[in-house]
């Protein structure tokens, strides 16, 4: 049976809708979640290659030297940074520390910010 | 000053609009209900709800420039131009500014929000000690706007299952009353998956309570009274 209000039009549009930062960084928690999952049977078969023998060594080497598979390095640093980053502050704010309003919103600036100065830093040492 | 507003009739339009209006602030516009009530002098199909146009009452809940509050507490002046007037977002559109909350409603409901105590009610009243009431401050506030559970994404994407922030705050509320017996009860039936553990701490709901309360907190008590009860 039609309930009467889905006659009725509903308003829901998340891109018109403010984001706090707490709700960017929520965001982002899951993007790298995502991101970390989808990365791990490519980095399996990496390391899979490159224990086979010293050829294929050597070929690991030469492929994660190219420009794209550093990219994507310097994009997995960031994306594992972020999640560990803001999976510490959830389990801090689980056990009461942290979780006032004030101390959230800098928290989930400092899991931003940590996110992006450590992917700076692989990019420094990676490019 | 420009305003945008999200407008309805569902006798009339197939879609919902937002139409343009463009008001001149008179020195008695302190706060934006003010201002839409003159917009509704203007063009009385303009709808909105609202009863006691100071905070109290939550009647007049809306998404204001992407934030969900209350329009009688708004101050008008420091709004961004054009001010962006939707209802409150996920709750079915009755009309304009004003939409239907039975929803939120059900799930508030469902926390048993009341007093719950079978013992023999003693001759005057059931005494609370001054530091068992001070537990309750910060949470029999809430005056039901929806401002929190209507910007809660994780009651956007199941507000059948999960309580809410709203719910939960007046679930906490019962389970801090020293007068309440059935605290077992409610924490029996809130430790679910999807009733209370959906929440994901994003904190929207303090962000944005129009009356300074902090659900995600009320949460967060609920889930250490879950440990501790576990131990």
């Amino acid at each position: 049976m039609l309930r009467p209000e889905n006659k009725r039009p509903v308003f829901f549009n998340p891109v018109l809708i403010q984001m706090p930062v707490g709700a960017l960084t929520s965001i982002v928690h899951r993007v790298t979640g995502i991101l970390l999952a989808a990365g791990i049977p490519f980095t399996i078969y990496i390391l899979d290659l490159s224990l086979q023998s010293d050829q294929s060594w050597s070929r690991v080497v030469h492929l994660l030297d190219a420009w794209p598979f550093k990219a994507i390095a310097i994009v997995f640093i960031w994306a594992l940074a972020h999640h560990l980053l803001a999976g510490v502050r959830h389990l801090l704010g689980d056990v009461d520390v942290g979780s006032g309003l004030i101390s959230a919103r800098r928290s989930a600036w400092m899991v931003n910010l940590g996110g992006l100065a450590v992917g700076l830093l692989a990019a420094g040492a990676l490019l | 000053m420009r305003f945008s507003i999200f407008r309805f009739d569902p006798e009339r339009d197939k879609k919902p609009y937002m139409q343009d209006f463009e008001i001149e602030l008179e020195a008695a516009d302190r706060m934006l209900l003010d201002v839409i009530l003159r917009l509704k002098a203007r063009d009385d199909s303009l709808t909105i709800r609202k009863s006691c146009r100071e905070g109290v009452c939550g009647s007049d809940a809306i998404n204001i420039n992407g934030r969900n509050g209350l329009a009688c507490i708004t101050n008008v002046r420091e709004l961004k131009e054009p001010v962006v007037l939707r209802p409150l977002p996920t709750f079915p559109v009755i009309r304009d500014l004003v939409v239907d909350i039975t929803r939120f409603f059900e799930q508030y409901h469902s926390i048993k929000p009341y007093l719950i105590n079978d013992e023999p009610a003693p001759e005057r009243e059931r005494l609370q000690s001054p530091e068992d009431r001070e537990k309750l401050n910060g949470l029999y506030e809430c005056i039901l706007c929806a401002c929190c559970t209507s910007q809660c994404p994780s009651s956007w994407w199941n507000p059948e299952k999960f309580v809410g922030p709203a719910g939960l705050l007046q679930a906490d509320r019962f389970i801090a009353d020293s007068r309440d017996r059935a605290t077992r009860e409610r924490l029996d039936d809130l430790n679910d998956v999807y009733r209370l553990f959906r929440c994901r701490s994003i904190m929207n709901c303090t962000e944005v309570c129009p009356k300074g309360l902090a659900p995600s907190r009320a949460i967060e008590r609920i889930r250490l009274a879950l440990v501790k009860d576990s131990l």
